[in-house]
């Protein structure tokens, strides 16, 4: 039934779909699953890391990535690109470019909405173009405003974005944001450290090989941002295991 | 032309050929008989080295009659991909000992390997094992890619022209969601998903829903099942729509509700280590890409 109507980008079929900008969005389930969370005064960003090959270098796999850095308030809009990495450098590239042409043209840094609407606008513009196919990516974008509020976006092939609390793209997305909706209540965003712990179980539900695979990120209101190392990652991952451990215990205690 | 079974109109292809094909084909026949010995010498080869041959893994020498000729058989079952592959070798193998009795070998252009005469563990095409402690037990794992033209041979190979009706087959295997026809949208699809189909002689329920029309079963897990059809052997498939087609946890965890059915429940023992079991056979199967990140 598809075939007829998939071949171009530019042709709707009958029913109203666009198949390319479809079959884009499976190329995003290909790539590794990633996991925002938006907390009271941080926000986090969570990677399954791919296992890198031996003779590669492991600097040139960084998946999140900054946007704009802003020294004199310290604070930064975070990315994460979950598909085509190739289609993933060109929009990095690009919406810099865009951050530093508007601190130019205006003196203000480009506020979190403001650059994810023109990710997606860019987006937007390859799915009516004849000749070129959409970006096969999807994007979680976090930062802090001016104004001190945390907000996390998430933007798809087809070009459209929206505002999330908590979000997951890529592999498995279905199952850690399952998972976030279960999980996701005031309490477990209260402190910084239950936002990490979040994003780091949300991850665990569905990375193959423990805390050793994961990468995460973190930005605090009026602080510059925070990549973490696999220890730091570890010790969280420690602490999530007693508590689970401390859980089950209670449970088999009431049990019985 | 024909309407689908959601009301487009489609063109459906016609497997008696369509109304080009007749001068088309008496020209051919007239080359055809213009055929020379070097036509023929190269088709002969082709069948020869698409044929499938099983054998008897530590003698390397073939089987005479087909293996559930040769061996009395009860339960069958039958694990096609990678993922399904995984659940048994994770799930049902390490519950027992299970002891190898052949393997199939097979080429067709979807082979990644050209030298059939050296298996690795690892690229094995389709073992056959039995479980030493009930040798009526069948297990087989499937990785490869059965072509049409080999099905029928494969099936020969296995159950033979005249096979016995007294055993019980149960395959696994796994499909992209977006082979899936439904009206809703894929993206809501809780993939992924176990659906069940099963011989008019099954008669036990399956441990899930029933595959709906029009989906269809494809490759050699159809071929099975509908020899099994045939000949009225109960036999019942579980397929797994999933959006990752490489191995996957938790598609290969979507099989367990199998582990309830009866086939497989005096089968399966230890299931903590089986995860533990297949956490390793994931690490040890990464396959490193660079396009998706």
């Amino acid at each position: 039934m598809a075939s007829r109507y998939d071949r171009a980008i530019t042709v709707f079929s009958p029913d109203g779909h666009l198949f390319q900008v479809e079959y884009a969005q499976e190329a995003v389930k290909k790539g590794s699953t990633a996991v925002g969370i938006r907390g009271t005064n941080i926000v986090v960003l969570g990677v399954e890391k791919k296992s890198v090959a031996k003779l590669q270098d492991e600097r040139t796999v960084r998946k999140i990535c900054a946007l704009d850095d802003h020294v004199c308030m310290a604070f930064a809009v975070l990315t994460i690109f979950v598909g085509l990495t190739a289609d993933a450098r060109v929009v990095i590239n690009r919406a810099r470019v865009e951050c530093q042409s508007h601190k130019l043209t205006v003196e203000d840094p480009v506020t979190v909405e403001y650059i994810t609407r023109f990710i997606a606008t860019l987006k937007q513009k390859y799915t009516q173009s004849n000749g070129r196919r959409p970006f096969g990516i999807s994007a979680l974008i976090v930062g802090f405003d001016d104004d001190g509020i945390p907000r996390l976006y998430q933007t798809d092939p087809s070009g459209t974005y929206h505002a999330w609390k908590a979000n997951a793209i890529g592999r498995s997305a279905k199952t850690v944001r399952e998972f976030l909706e279960k999980n996701y209540t005031e309490d477990a965003i209260a402190s910084d450290s239950e936002a990490i712990k979040l994003a780091i179980k949300a991850l665990l539900e569905v990375v193959q090989s423990g805390g050793k695979n994961i990468e995460l990120a973190i930005i605090r209101r009026n602080q510059p941002l925070k990549m973490f190392s696999a220890k730091e990652v570890e010790l969280y991952v420690t602490e999530i295991e007693k508590e689970k451990e401390e859980a089950e215990k209670k449970k088999s205690k009431k049990s019985v | 032309m024909a309407a689908t079974f959601f009301g487009e109109v489609v063109k459906a292809p016609c497997r008696a050929g369509t109304e080009d094909d007749e001068e088309e084909e008496e020209e051919e026949e007239e080359e055809g008989r213009r055929e020379t010995p070097e036509d023929r010498e190269v088709r002969q080869q082709l069948a020869r080295k698409r044929e499938v041959r099983l054998l008897r893994r530590q003698t390397k020498t073939s089987l005479e009659v087909s293996l559930l000729e040769k061996y009395p058989c009860s339960k069958f079952i039958i694990a096609i991909g990678n993922n399904a592959v995984a659940f048994l070798s994770s799930f049902v193998m390490n519950s027992g000992v299970w002891e190898e009795v052949g393997c199939a070998k097979l080429w067709n252009e979807w082979c990644r390997t050209t030298d059939t005469t050296h298996l690795s563990s690892s690229e094995a095409f389709c073992v056959f094992y039995h479980l030493k402690s009930n040798p009526s037990v069948f297990l087989c794992q499937c990785s490869c890619y059965v072509a049409e033209d080999q099905q029928y041979q494969w099936l020969e190979k296995v159950f033979g022209s005249c096979p016995r009706k007294n055993m019980q087959i149960t395959i696994l295997t796994c499909r992209h969601v977006t082979d899936y026809k439904t009206s809703e949208s894929t993206g809501s699809l809780p993939s992924p998903f176990l659906k069940a189909l099963k011989t008019q002689n099954f008669k036990d329920s399956a441990c899930c829903p029933l595959l709906e029309q029009p989906n269809i079963v494809h490759d050699l897990p159809a071929a099975v099942l509908s020899y099994c059809q045939v000949w009225k052997i109960p036999a019942v498939l579980y397929l797994c729509y999933t959006d990752v087609m490489k191995l996957d946890l938790i598609t290969v965890e979507a099989f367990k509700p199998i582990l309830s059915t009866r086939t497989l429940k005096g089968l399966v023992k230890n299931i903590p280590q089986s995860t533990e079991i297949l956490k390793k056979l994931m690490t040890t199967n990464e396959i490193q890409s660079n396009i998706y990140t």
